[in-house]
């Protein structure tokens, strides 16, 4: 996929980061919800993280990933739940991505965090509209939003606070450079 | 560090306000009581407050239900066993009448806290 000589020291990012989301994934799947599909979004973190990190195809590689990775560790992967995982996990990217490249300036991780977790849950509402619910899938809306938008608060200022301050970040921006 | 950046506040007013949208869907269900008659015709919404009769067509006949003073029963139906009739009359929200032979189904649709339909039912108390 990525070429051998252009994957020195930049594959590993993605490795770990996909390492990193495999492991959030285990962590959000054993935390308790009062309905399955409230999502926290901790399996979300390395790709915001990863936004400064990795080229738009290692990213797209990266979110496919984290949907391989959270579809293993919650068991769906065979099933039709891993569609809303795919669905909500590959608007959110582009919507960030997008973001990322051409609304830096202007928004910090935590605006960019917020409108991947509107992306990914309005996306997932519509397959809910679509595969299972029917026009009932409105009723769930307001609450699922809500939830997302807190979560995606939280993980925005997590993230933009990780970016500012670790070495790690750091040093794999020079190596990138 | 801070939500400083312009980006970030239209994107979060931008998400409040969608939210509000999506909020704005729970009012249908806050409203008046409807009888909701479900058949093989389609569905059918009356209101509770209007006294009127309605005739439905379904396999095994006509079903006739009649609303007045802010009840519904079934008034006349051509199934055999007529269960549907001998439900009575209705009038809280989430109360129901079925005819399974002439699929008719027959609910009544509102907020449950309006009037007495959120207290303590017959079969609770």
């Amino acid at each position: 996929m990525i070429p051998r000589s252009k994957t020195n020291g930049r594959i590993e990012f993605i490795a770990l980061l996909a390492a990193f989301s495999l492991f959030l994934s285990t962590v959000e799947y054993m935390i308790p919800k009062p309905v399955p599909f409230m999502r926290i979004g901790l399996a979300n973190l390395p790709l915001l993280i990863g936004l400064g990190l990795l080229d738009s195809r290692e990213y797209i590689l990266l979110a496919l990933l984290k949907v391989l990775g959270q579809g293993l560790v919650t068991g769906t992967i065979f099933s039709y739940i891993v569609l809303f995982s795919l669905g909500g996990t590959v608007s959110s990217a582009f919507i960030m991505y997008v973001l990322f490249r051409y609304g830096r300036k202007w928004t910090s991780l935590i605006g960019i965090s917020i409108a991947g977790a509107m992306a990914s849950n309005i996306t997932q509402l519509q397959l809910s509209r679509l595969i299972l619910f029917g026009d009932a899938a409105r009723l769930i809306a307001p609450p699922f939003l809500i939830v997302g938008l807190i979560t995606s608060v939280i993980l925005g200022v997590f993230a933009e606070r990780f970016v500012e301050t670790s070495a790690w970040y750091r040093r794999a921006l020079e190596k990138q450079l | 560090m801070k939500l400083n950046r312009v980006g970030d506040i239209v994107i979060l007013a931008l998400s409040i306000t969608l939210i509000a949208l999506s909020l704005g869907t729970y009012k249908d269900f806050s409203g008046e009581p409807e009888v909701h008659v479900r058949t093989d015709g389609g569905e059918f919404i009356y209101d509770l407050d209007v006294d009127t009769f309605a005739t439905f067509e379904g396999p095994v006949g006509e079903t006739t239900i009649e609303i007045r003073n802010g009840k519904v029963h079934v008034h006349d139906s051509d199934c055999r066993n007529k269960v549907c009739i001998a439900a009575g009359w209705v009038s809280s929200p989430g109360d129901w009448i079925i005819c399974l032979p002439n699929n008719v189904f027959v609910l009544i649709e509102g907020s449950l806290d309006k009037g007495d339909g959120g207290g303590v039912d017959d079969t609770a108390f």
